[in-house]
């Protein structure tokens, strides 16, 4: 039953360019920073697992925000364009309803991956590197995708608002994103170490250091990175069972 | 709660804020019946309705759809065709492609996918513009492939809710007429309409809601003889004036 | 008049000490002196690396302590200073002692970030009591790097967009089409 809305919406996305235009914007965005950053390289300004870490950065981060965007809008749009009604009037239940819309902003993230295979071929050029970089990119990025997509849902189910729930979920993202960027010199205290270790992006963005930078590229090596992620998700899926919990009681139209 | 009923609602009751929109409803529809729920705006009938099909939850009573909970959604889904209030449609698709979705989503074997399918856009008389997007279409075109929507399961129940607001006369007119022809098939109709002079030729029995009460039911005949009224306007407007 | 006289004598002699002083200051050369060995000119292209070859010499009778050397650069076409991050990793040299009469070979690997015209210094001091040396100037003439494609990018960076608009336009003809 899930996959009919699962082909539904990956229809719809492609109908209505939306998808496509997203790739198109995370492809230019893609396009620039490897001509930067390539040509700081042919300066020497760059080490290229510099180069490539960086790369990996955006490509994580563009991932981040585009699905987070996307999935703000892909449960919400059912209640505010009227159609959750005659969906759920059908026999799909609230379970296929959330694993097909599930599947549909993970199906954007692994086109956006897809994307940016070519330039992390081009940038890892003449190292040992592209194929860790991708598998890592490949792992990092569904990890955290994931995470940030049953977050961004369990939000849609709360609020049934695409503005409310985008907002929330961008400050969200903000929110992890910039203590993530803070150089290692600013994360010596305690409070900064734990927070450090339990945000998702911190991890991502740690473990692709590891990798790239120390050539650390066994998942044994990065297990410290990649058990926060996976806890993350797990909170994320708790979140919106309860939700789902939530919605059942009050039902599809919510009582006023 | 009487067995031979195919809706049967005890005591239901719903209310928004401390205001009781719906209380303490008791009605039962019986299997074939053509039933005219009536009623002022704000009178309850579309809150009414959401719970018959399972989309709000009631906080007080029971319903039971052909003997079974209107919880088990498996079972009322299979039972109930529904063109409920709200009349979202996904605009990019075309009627073809989401009268296929839906058939998907009722579990429809994939063969007789295309032959249902152009049966009911031919039904509408939407036939010729399946394949045009839904954006297109206008208002009345959209209502009828919501009928055509609420056929695709081939329902014992239909529910209606307003069905041919906002339709032109020929419209109007061509909804009655498919109406008819599912109430002379068996199929038992529920419809939720402001259009006295549609219930009235329409419908087999009729209940008038006010202020989330039932205040009478009968045939036209029977209601007009207890108010003493000349016609269904009349009994309608003296029993929802107060 | 007696308070006259004494002030016009006194300021006549704090003028005559201090040209003493300066006179004598100059007439003493500093022991700490620093020279360039390399072309006073060099040319290269933007991502370059250059040595700048010089030394430090000691010419006092005494050992010098804390001998530090700095780096300077400044761009001649916008006149204004430029930051050493990617340029040099020797902005700061500490020597340390240098004994009397003592010469040290000393060089400097410079990297050529930007293109453009430079002028560099090289400021020697050795602790505090003394006035710090300034080197020549070496003037460098950095030619841009004119390669438009570095590493194949540009195929992959214009062709991958350029793909993804075709498909685009490929789906809204065939829906198009469709309908």
């Amino acid at each position: 039953m899930f996959t009919h809305i699962w082909h539904k919406e990956i229809r719809g996305e492609l109908y209505t360019w939306k998808s496509m235009l997203w790739l198109l914007i995370s492809s230019l965005l893609f396009s620039v920073t490897c001509y930067l950053l390539l040509t700081n390289k042919e300066l020497s300004l760059l080490d290229q697992t510099e180069l490539l870490w960086l790369l990996g950065k955006v490509i994580i981060g563009v991932g981040l925000l585009v699905i987070t965007v996307d999935a703000s809008s892909i449960i919400t749009t059912e209640f505010e364009k009227e159609t959750a009604e005659s969906i759920f009037l059908s026999p799909v239940s609230l379970t296929d309803f959330v694993l097909g819309k599930l599947l549909a902003a993970l199906t954007l993230w692994f086109a956006i991956f897809i994307v940016s295979i070519p330039y992390i071929i081009v940038a890892s050029a003449g190292s040992h590197l592209a194929i860790p970089f991708i598998a890592y990119i490949a792992l990092l990025g569904t990890l955290g995708v994931l995470g940030f997509v049953l977050l961004v849902f369990a939000i849609s189910l709360f609020f049934r608002s695409s503005k409310n729930t985008l907002t929330t979920g961008l400050i969200i993202l903000l929110g992890l994103s910039i203590p993530a960027v803070f150089s290692s010199t600013l994360k010596n205290d305690v409070v900064s170490q734990i927070i450090s270790h339990a945000n998702p992006i911190d991890n991502i963005f740690s473990s692709l250091d590891n990798v790239l930078v120390d050539y650390k590229v066994s998942l044994l090596e990065n297990w410290q990175f990649i058990v926060p992620l996976v806890v993350f998700c797990l909170l994320a899926l708790g979140l919106l069972a309860f939700a789902m919990y939530q919605f059942q009681k009050q039902g599809v139209i919510r009582s006023e | 709660m009487n067995m031979t009923a195919i809706i049967s609602i005890k005591n239901l009751s719903k209310s928004y804020a401390g205001n009781k929109a719906v209380d303490g409803l008791n009605l039962e529809i019986q299997k074939g019946e053509f039933y005219g729920f009536l009623g002022p705006n704000g009178a309850g009938k579309t809150t009414t309705i959401r719970m018959i099909t399972g989309i709000l939850q009631g906080d007080e009573g029971e319903i039971a759809i052909d003997g079974g909970s209107v919880h088990d959604k498996k079972h009322v889904s299979r039972l109930l065709g529904v063109v409920p209030e709200s009349r979202g449609f996904y605009e990019w698709m075309t009627a073809s492609e989401y009268l296929y979705f839906f058939a998907n989503l009722y579990s429809v074997p994939k063969k007789n996918q295309e032959k249902l399918v152009t049966a009911l856009l031919s039904e509408v008389d939407l036939l010729k513009r399946k394949n045009s997007t839904i954006g297109t279409y206008s208002r009345g075109m959209k209502q009828r492939l919501g009928l055509a929507r609420a056929l695709i399961n081939d329902p014992k129940i239909l529910i209606l809710d307003e069905p041919t607001l906002g339709l032109d006369p020929q419209g109007q007119l061509m909804m009655q007429q498919l109406l008819k022809k599912l109430s002379s098939a068996g199929v038992t109709i529920f419809l939720s309409s402001h259009l006295l002079d549609e219930v009235s030729r329409l419908c087999s029995r009729i209940g008038i809601l006010h202020r989330g009460r039932l205040i009478v039911e009968g045939t036209v005949d029977e209601l007009k003889q207890k108010t003493g009224m000349k016609d269904l306007t009349e009994v309608f407007l003296h029993l929802t004036s107060t | 008049m007696n308070m006259a006289k004494t002030l016009i004598t006194t300021c006549a002699g704090i003028i005559f000490l201090s040209f003493a002083f300066v006179a004598y200051a100059q007439a003493v050369p500093p022991p700490l002196s620093i020279q360039i060995l390399s072309q006073n000119t060099l040319d290269g292209v933007a991502g370059d690396y250059v040595t700048v070859k010089g030394q430090i010499t000691n010419a006092g009778t005494t050992t010098l302590n804390d001998v530090t050397t700095y780096l300077s650069l400044v761009d001649t076409g916008t006149k204004l200073p430029v930051d050493l991050e990617d340029w040099s990793a020797e902005k700061g040299l500490y020597i340390g002692s240098i004994d009397a009469k003592q010469t040290l070979p000393l060089s400097w690997q410079i990297h050529f970030v930007k293109a453009g015209t430079y002028s560099l210094i090289i400021v020697a001091e050795a602790g505090s009591n003394e006035v710090p040396q300034v080197s020549t100037i070496t003037h460098f003439n950095v030619a841009p790097k004119k390669n438009l494609n570095p590493g194949q990018v540009l195929p992959v960076a214009l062709g991958t967009p350029i793909v993804l608009l075709c498909i685009l336009f490929v789906l809204s003809y065939r829906r198009k089409i469709e309908e």
